[in-house]
């Protein structure tokens, strides 16, 4: 459990490293009851006629584990995780390990908020997906 | 290249869309495809113990919902490929089991830019959250890229 003074600019979360299956990603895609056009996201085949390599995460499956690693972060302190914007790079494949990362770049005593990068690794460490987060802290 | 588009889109709001509603156990289903373990999320009694007082969404569900046909009719499009670029969302207020959540969509920005690999085209759609109370839950704005 972080509280807001214990928080310094330049402290690191995670990495969480993931392996995401192709069955994962297909019962994202079901939960989220993506329909005609999901073919990208549930089968391979159907996303090399679009161009790309095989199946690829949904961008929001992409966003759902960046903020999961700033809600673990969280814990159980009264924080809300208030912004999260993200931006996709390079389309992320399952059945592969991803890492993701955060560092927190800046801290407002006023509003009691910190700043954080977020952002998601292959294993030749380029970046698939960056982001911004925003937590703040009450009392 | 200019980009075309009829300048009245911008601010119109397109589409509200009929309530959902959200129930425990899609949420339930949500946290499983995302590997997430917060009792939160999932156990009644642990989440009356935690700092919502009840069972909430993990944040990150405000991006599920699904915008409808006028969502899709009234994004412009330049080229023939576009795609998820990014989003940028401002989680308001927890989303909770039982509420009714609405969409309401609008074209906020469409704009260019030329980088290493040509010209590209951005639409942003900003779509707005909203309870049965008509309390906002979250802000999204969804970025959509357009090759021309």
């Amino acid at each position: 459990m972080n509280s807001f003074e214990q928080i310094n600019i330049g402290d690191t979360l995670g990495p969480l490293e993931l392996f995401v299956s192709k069955d994962q990603c297909r019962a994202y895609a079901k939960t989220m009851g993506m329909g005609e056009g999901a073919g990208r996201f549930t089968d391979d085949e159907a996303a090399r006629k679009e161009g790309l390599p095989g199946m690829i995460l949904p961008g929001n499956m992409s966003l759902g584990l960046l903020s999961k690693l700033v809600t673990d972060w969280i814990g159980s302190s009264n924080a809300w995780l208030t912004r999260m914007s993200t931006t996709y790079r390079v389309p992320v494949q399952p059945d592969r390990t991803i890492t993701i990362h955060g560092f927190v770049t800046n801290k407002n005593p006023e509003d009691r908020t910190t700043e954080i990068d977020v952002w998601m690794e292959n294993e030749e460490s380029e970046r698939l997906v960056t982001g911004t987060a925003t937590v703040e802290f009450r009392k | 290249m200019a980009v075309n588009y009829d300048p009245a889109l911008i601010n119109k709001v397109f589409e509200i869309t009929e309530p959902v509603e959200v129930k425990a156990e899609k949420i339930k289903r949500y946290c499983a495809a995302l590997g997430e373990t917060n009792p939160i999320y999932t156990d009644a009694e642990a989440a009356k113990k935690g700092p919502y007082g009840g069972i909430v969404a993990p944040p990150s569900f405000a991006v599920t919902f699904r915008n409808g046909r006028h969502f899709f009719e009234n994004v412009p499009r330049f080229g023939l490929r576009g795609f998820d670029a990014g989003k940028d969302v401002e989680f308001v207020a927890p989303i909770r089991p039982g509420d009714q959540v609405t969409l309401s969509s609008h074209v906020k920005e469409i704009y260019e830019k030329t980088g290493r690999t040509g010209t590209m085209v951005f639409v942003v759609i900003r779509s707005t959250l909203k309870n049965q109370n008509d309390q906002v839950l979250a802000h999204i704005d969804h970025r959509f890229m357009n090759r021309p």
